[in-house]
């Protein structure tokens, strides 16, 4: 039950499997919890492809299931039933739901970087050290290159001159600049972010939403970012709407910065299946 | 730079001062515990043996008539025997100028000091030998008189006449005497000083080392026994032997077992310290929930996350370490020290213990890491999910709405309980209510606190039983020593005499003349096993009141009859009134009847009575005695030393030879420090319990206050005050306490029984009769009240301090 699929035209999906693989693909995800009042579907059969270069919205009020969709892609939570594909390359096809949660730390540690609304920077760590800690634990770099890098990516994030203070002796802006540096520490491909703007005041969510589409455009990231916040949605290349655990809305903003730039970093992709920018409600209220 | 997981470990070490050195000192106890005990286990068990042996001991000792070095030559040249020294022990009052009271002392007077083999004297202060006229002291001695080296001692012979011998010195022998609480002390003359006490320069002891086997009792008693008949058969009757092993120290087994007696207390220690170390660490890891899931969200696998809590646990340890093992090795040479000083052997000098340094470091190092493991494996293996939501810090919480039908049990019974109180007018305070209820949020850790501080508690209270019973023991002991003078004579006087004289002195109220019986316990092949001391007391005697464990006590007419106490069943393990014993009474051997068993510890030889009546016809001494027992009035042990001073200058003034005049209660001192001694030790023992048990208490509460925060400031927020937070969090530890305590008494009983069990039969070598106190109860409810109160003020304190502002953004 995608709307991808049902939006999308059979030669454009044809022409779309041949040429690209999505980064990220969702296959019918559900995910039940169990309370003492009954079991509660949190996401209902949620299908979804993620391709490389994208900064892709999920947009939903506060309980749609973000969060929790959002912990499924980034293997913190595990679905009820349904396939995470993860494709680095042409090569590679990981399951998410294979990993043992050990393996599953350090996959992620290597292929996503997380970012959360409440920072979760450790807070009796300098910034530097911080970033150096996701380098130190998987092992990527040696001491020398993880600090080299760590002062590298703070100077992306315009911290360079604050590398040494702990957490709390920074703003909160400089702070989710922070665990975005963090969150690029081992490189990376993929990075999601649960609301990261959620704390921050308009001016320096603004400056984050600049270092994310920089991150797109110059670093071939992709950014799959959960908002409760429907006014960024021109921001995103793409954006969907989650509401009571389904997808209800798809729209490509190929007028946005961030497809443009998505457009020129991916020079193999001459078009993008074309998508109808709004898909059919479903049970969306 | 350190890479930053072990920045972060470094970090969490120091972060919380309160909770490190509550880990810290937790592990430390415990290390320190069993540093002292385990040290000074085997400093005195090396020493003990190796001072006690460098002594040369003497293998048997031999009272005889006197002899001279004829007999002293063919004692030497018996077969088994490498060497042998003879000796005049003599007993005389002794006191200098700064004392008005007499004090006996056994004088020792040997041939040559130079040539001195057997039982040793080893130099204190001053000169190690004494010329004519001169006297060295037994350092003993001086707990009993103020003396010095150069001080004049005044001795007083049979007759009255006052000499005086200058003390040149003062010595340690570590061999004569070694073993008996109630041996007098000693001092040391040369022969050549005998005519001026107007004594023969005669032996009377011979210390005798046997050529091999010197320390196999079996073949030493053999020797001895051959020796005996040998003397016996050439007219020198023998009163009394005494065998020992050279490398063993009469009290070794003794001190083994208190030392083993404490090693248990300490293992109890480290166990209780413990699970106070997995409290403290499971609240950690609670604390830690976060941190442990960012780690994991950046790539931290279960593997890295474990190894950085066993380093900081391993930190922990180290730091324990380095203040307990110092401290340990310094406590276990005090504990040796002292230990030796109250029985009398040297040590060999400070050092460090290979085996308890290592005991220590496996104590400090595998117990907390055996306490943190399944609190920081369950922490290692939480998923980032669970971590970062924080799910894991509501255990026993789980409940995710108000809905009853999830209410735990006890939730329930607490609900009911107070609206039972309510509706029959009974309300308790709201904060109360919080209190109970928040005490029993966090079961696992409650049930660890509990465990701990109620273990402390019954520890605590049972050592104060076992003084009790150790002190009813010595007061049952004082029935066999009822009388309140004992008055010994050179000569035998006639009883009518001596109760005449003796009743027209104010404060006397009853006379009684008693007699003794030397004897000798014989195994079933004629061997001799042990001194048996038979007291004559009239056969109505007032005097004696024993504890009869099997049978009857002595009666008028008995006849080759005696009531023996339990310490025969250590030789005849199945002996019952009725069977007969074979012993060496008079120099002849004789099978006497045992009419009954009764408690009575003693260290030197097995007490039997038989009545007096048959002893004076056994002796040839009717109607006299040596010995007299008074009875004055009041009882108190002043007038008892009063009357003892008041009865001998009587006595001497009407031309009595008096020999000793001793009050009742002074030989039970001695039997008495020493179980103080034992006692004292125990007493710091069930401290270190009680002190680990109000850490517990402490760590609980601060660690409850800390995690509810946040719940703090709410409840501050909708309007309770500093005084209402402290209350509450106070009346919690409170609430803990009082069941700790209520489960102490029940636990207090079989800890109390096991403890005076094991005591007993360590001390006693027989099980004593255990007696309860309100003492313990009482001093630990009263302590358990001001710890909980102390402990949960400190972090009540601090949680009261706190704004509403800071505690709601607390994380």
């Amino acid at each position: 039950m995608t709307l991808l699929s049902t939006s999308t035209t059979a030669a454009s999906a044809v022409f779309f499997c041949l040429t690209m693989q999505p980064i990220i693909e969702l296959q019918n995800i559900v995910k039940t919890y169990s309370t003492p009042a009954g079991d509660f579907a949190a996401l209902r059969g949620i299908n979804l492809r993620v391709y490389k270069g994208e900064l892709l919205g999920i947009i939903g009020k506060s309980g749609a299931g973000k969060s929790t969709l959002l912990n499924m892609i980034n293997g913190v939570d595990r679905a009820t039933s349904g396939e995470i594909l993860v494709r680095l390359n042409a090569a590679t096809e990981e399951r998410v739901g294979q990993f043992e949660e050990s393996q599953l730390s350090l996959w992620r540690g290597r292929t996503m970087g997380v970012v959360y609304q409440s920072f979760q920077l450790l807070p009796m760590l300098t910034l530097v050290e911080n970033i150096v800690l996701p380098m130190d634990l998987c092992g990527l770099y040696d001491a020398r290159t993880s600090r080299e890098r760590a002062i590298e990516l703070l100077r992306l994030v315009e911290l360079e001159d604050q590398a040494q203070k702990l957490p709390s002796q920074i703003s909160g802006g400089q702070q989710q600049r922070a665990a975005i540096a963090r969150a690029l520490a081992n490189d990376p491909p993929i990075l999601v972010a649960d609301e990261p703007t959620g704390s921050l005041d308009s001016v320096t969510a603004d400056t984050i939403f600049e270092l994310f589409e920089h991150l797109v455009s110059d670093q071939s990231k992709t950014i799959v970012m959960v908002t409760h916040d429907s006014s960024l949605a021109p921001r995103f290349s793409r954006s969907l709407t989650l509401a009571d655990g389904e997808l209800v809305s798809d729209s490509e903003n190929a007028h946005s910065g961030g497809l443009r730039r998505v457009a020129s970093a991916q020079k193999k992709v001459a078009t993008k299946p074309a998508r109808p920018k709004r898909g059919t409600k479903r049970g969306a209220k | 730079m350190i890479r930053p997981r072990w920045r972060k470990v470094f970090h969490d070490l120091f972060d919380n001062k309160a909770r490190t050195l509550l880990v810290v000192f937790s592990i430390a106890v415990g290390v320190f515990s069993i540093g002292v005990i385990s040290g000074a286990y085997k400093i005195i068990q090396s020493d003990m043996s190796v001072s006690y042996a460098a002594n040369h001991p003497g293998n048997i000792e031999l009272r005889l008539a006197d002899f001279n070095a004829d007999t002293l030559a063919s004692i030497r040249n018996s077969a088994g025997i490498a060497d042998a020294e003879g000796r005049r022990v003599v007993n005389f009052r002794v006191r200098t100028a700064a004392n008005d009271k007499w004090v006996t002392l056994d004088i020792v007077a040997l041939d040559d000091f130079a040539q001195n083999r057997v039982n040793l004297l080893a130099p204190v202060e001053g000169a190690s030998i004494a010329d004519k006229n001169q006297i060295l002291l037994e350092k003993d001695v001086l707990e009993n008189i103020k003396a010095q080296v150069g001080d004049p001692l005044s001795i007083e012979l049979a007759d009255g006449t006052v000499k005086t011998l200058l003390i040149v010195g003062i010595v340690q022998d570590a061999s004569t005497g070694a073993g008996d609480f109630l041996a007098p002390s000693t001092a040391y003359i040369h022969m050549s000083s005998m005519p001026t006490l107007r004594q023969p320069q005669l032996y009377n002891r011979a210390l005798v080392l046997v050529s091999e086997g010197q320390d196999d009792l079996e073949h030493i008693r053999i020797v001895g026994a051959d020796l005996k008949s040998k003397l016996e058969k050439n007219g020198f009757p023998v009163f009394r032997t005494r065998f020992s092993e050279t490398h063993k120290h009469p009290l070794a087994d003794t001190v083994n077992a208190v030392l083993g007696i404490l090693m248990a207390l300490g293992i109890l220690i480290v166990f209780l310290s413990s699970s106070l170390i997995a409290n403290t660490l499971n609240a950690l890891l609670n604390q830690h929930m976060r941190h442990i899931g960012v780690i994991k969200l950046v790539g931290g696998d279960n593997r890295q996350v474990l190894a950085m809590y066993l380093v900081l646990i391993l930190a922990f340890s180290v730091l324990a370490l380095a203040v307990a093992v110092p401290l340990g090795g310094g406590g276990a040479y005090g504990l040796a020290t002292f230990l030796a000083g109250k029985l009398g052997f040297g040590l060999l000098g400070y050092r460090i213990v290979p085996s308890a340094l290592l005991i220590q470091f496996l104590v400090g190092i595998l117990v907390p890491l055996l306490a943190g493991l399944i609190p920081v494996i369950g922490g290692s293996r939480v998923t980032v999910l669970t971590a970062l939501s924080g799910d894991s810090a509501r255990e026993g919480d789980t409940r995710s709405t108000g809905d009853p039908a999830s209410m735990t049990r006890w939730e329930r019974v607490q609900t009911q309980a107070v609206i039972f109180l309510a509706r029959r007018g009974i309300h308790i305070p709201r904060p109360f209510v919080i209190s109970l209820r928040n005490t029993f949020r966090r079961r696992g850790r409650l049930a660890l606190t509990l465990f701990t501080l109620t273990m402390g508690g019954a520890i605590f209270i049972g050592v104060f039983n076992v003084r009790v019973t150790l002190d009813d023991y010595i007061d049952s002991i004082g029935q066999y020593f009822r009388a309140d003078v004992t008055l010994d004579f050179d000569q035998p006087y006639y009883i009518d005499e001596v109760k005449q004289f003796a009743l027209q002195v104010p404060g006397v109220s009853t006379v009684e003349g008693w007699q003794f019986a030397g004897a000798e316990l014989l195994d079933e092949q004629g061997a001799v096993i042990d001194n048996l001391n038979i007291l004559a007391p009239p056969a109505d005697s007032e005097l004696i009141k024993p504890i009869i464990s099997a049978g009857r006590f002595i009666k008028l007419g008995d006849e080759r009859k005696l009531a023996i106490s339990e310490a025969i069943l250590n030789y005849y393990p199945n002996i019952q009134p009725g069977d007969l014993l074979p012993m060496n009474i008079n120099g002849r051997v004789e099978h006497w009847e045992v009419v009954g068993l009764f408690k009575f510890v003693g260290r030197d030889g097995i007490l039997a009575y038989m009545p007096l009546d048959y002893s004076a016809q056994i002796s040839n001494m009717i109607n006299r005695s040596f010995s007299f027992r008074i009875v004055t009035n009041p009882h108190d042990r002043a007038t008892q030393d009063l009357m003892a001073e008041k009865l001998d200058r009587y006595f001497r003034d009407a031309g009595f030879k008096v020999r000793s005049s001793q009050s009742g209660l002074a030989s039970l001192d001695s039997a008495a420090e020493s179980l103080d001694t034992l006692v004292t030790f125990l007493l710091i023992m069930a401290i270190l319990t009680a002190v680990v048990g109000s850490m517990g208490l402490a760590g609980t509460m601060g660690m409850n206050v800390l995690e509810r925060t946040r719940e703090i400031g709410i409840t501050r927020a909708i309007g309770a005050d500093d005084r209402a937070v402290m209350r509450t969090v106070i009346a919690e530890g409170l609430v803990i306490g009082m069941i700790s305590f209520a489960l102490a008494i029940v636990i207090s009983v079989p800890i109390t029984y096991l403890l005076s069990w094991i005591i007993s039969v360590a001390v006693f070598e027989s099980p004593l009769a255990t007696h309860f106190t309100w003492q313990g109860y009482l001093i630990w409810l009263a302590l358990l009240l001001v710890l909980s109160t102390v402990a949960s003020i400190l972090p009540a304190r601090n949680a009261a301090r706190l704004t509403i502002r800071e505690v709601l953004a607390y994380e």
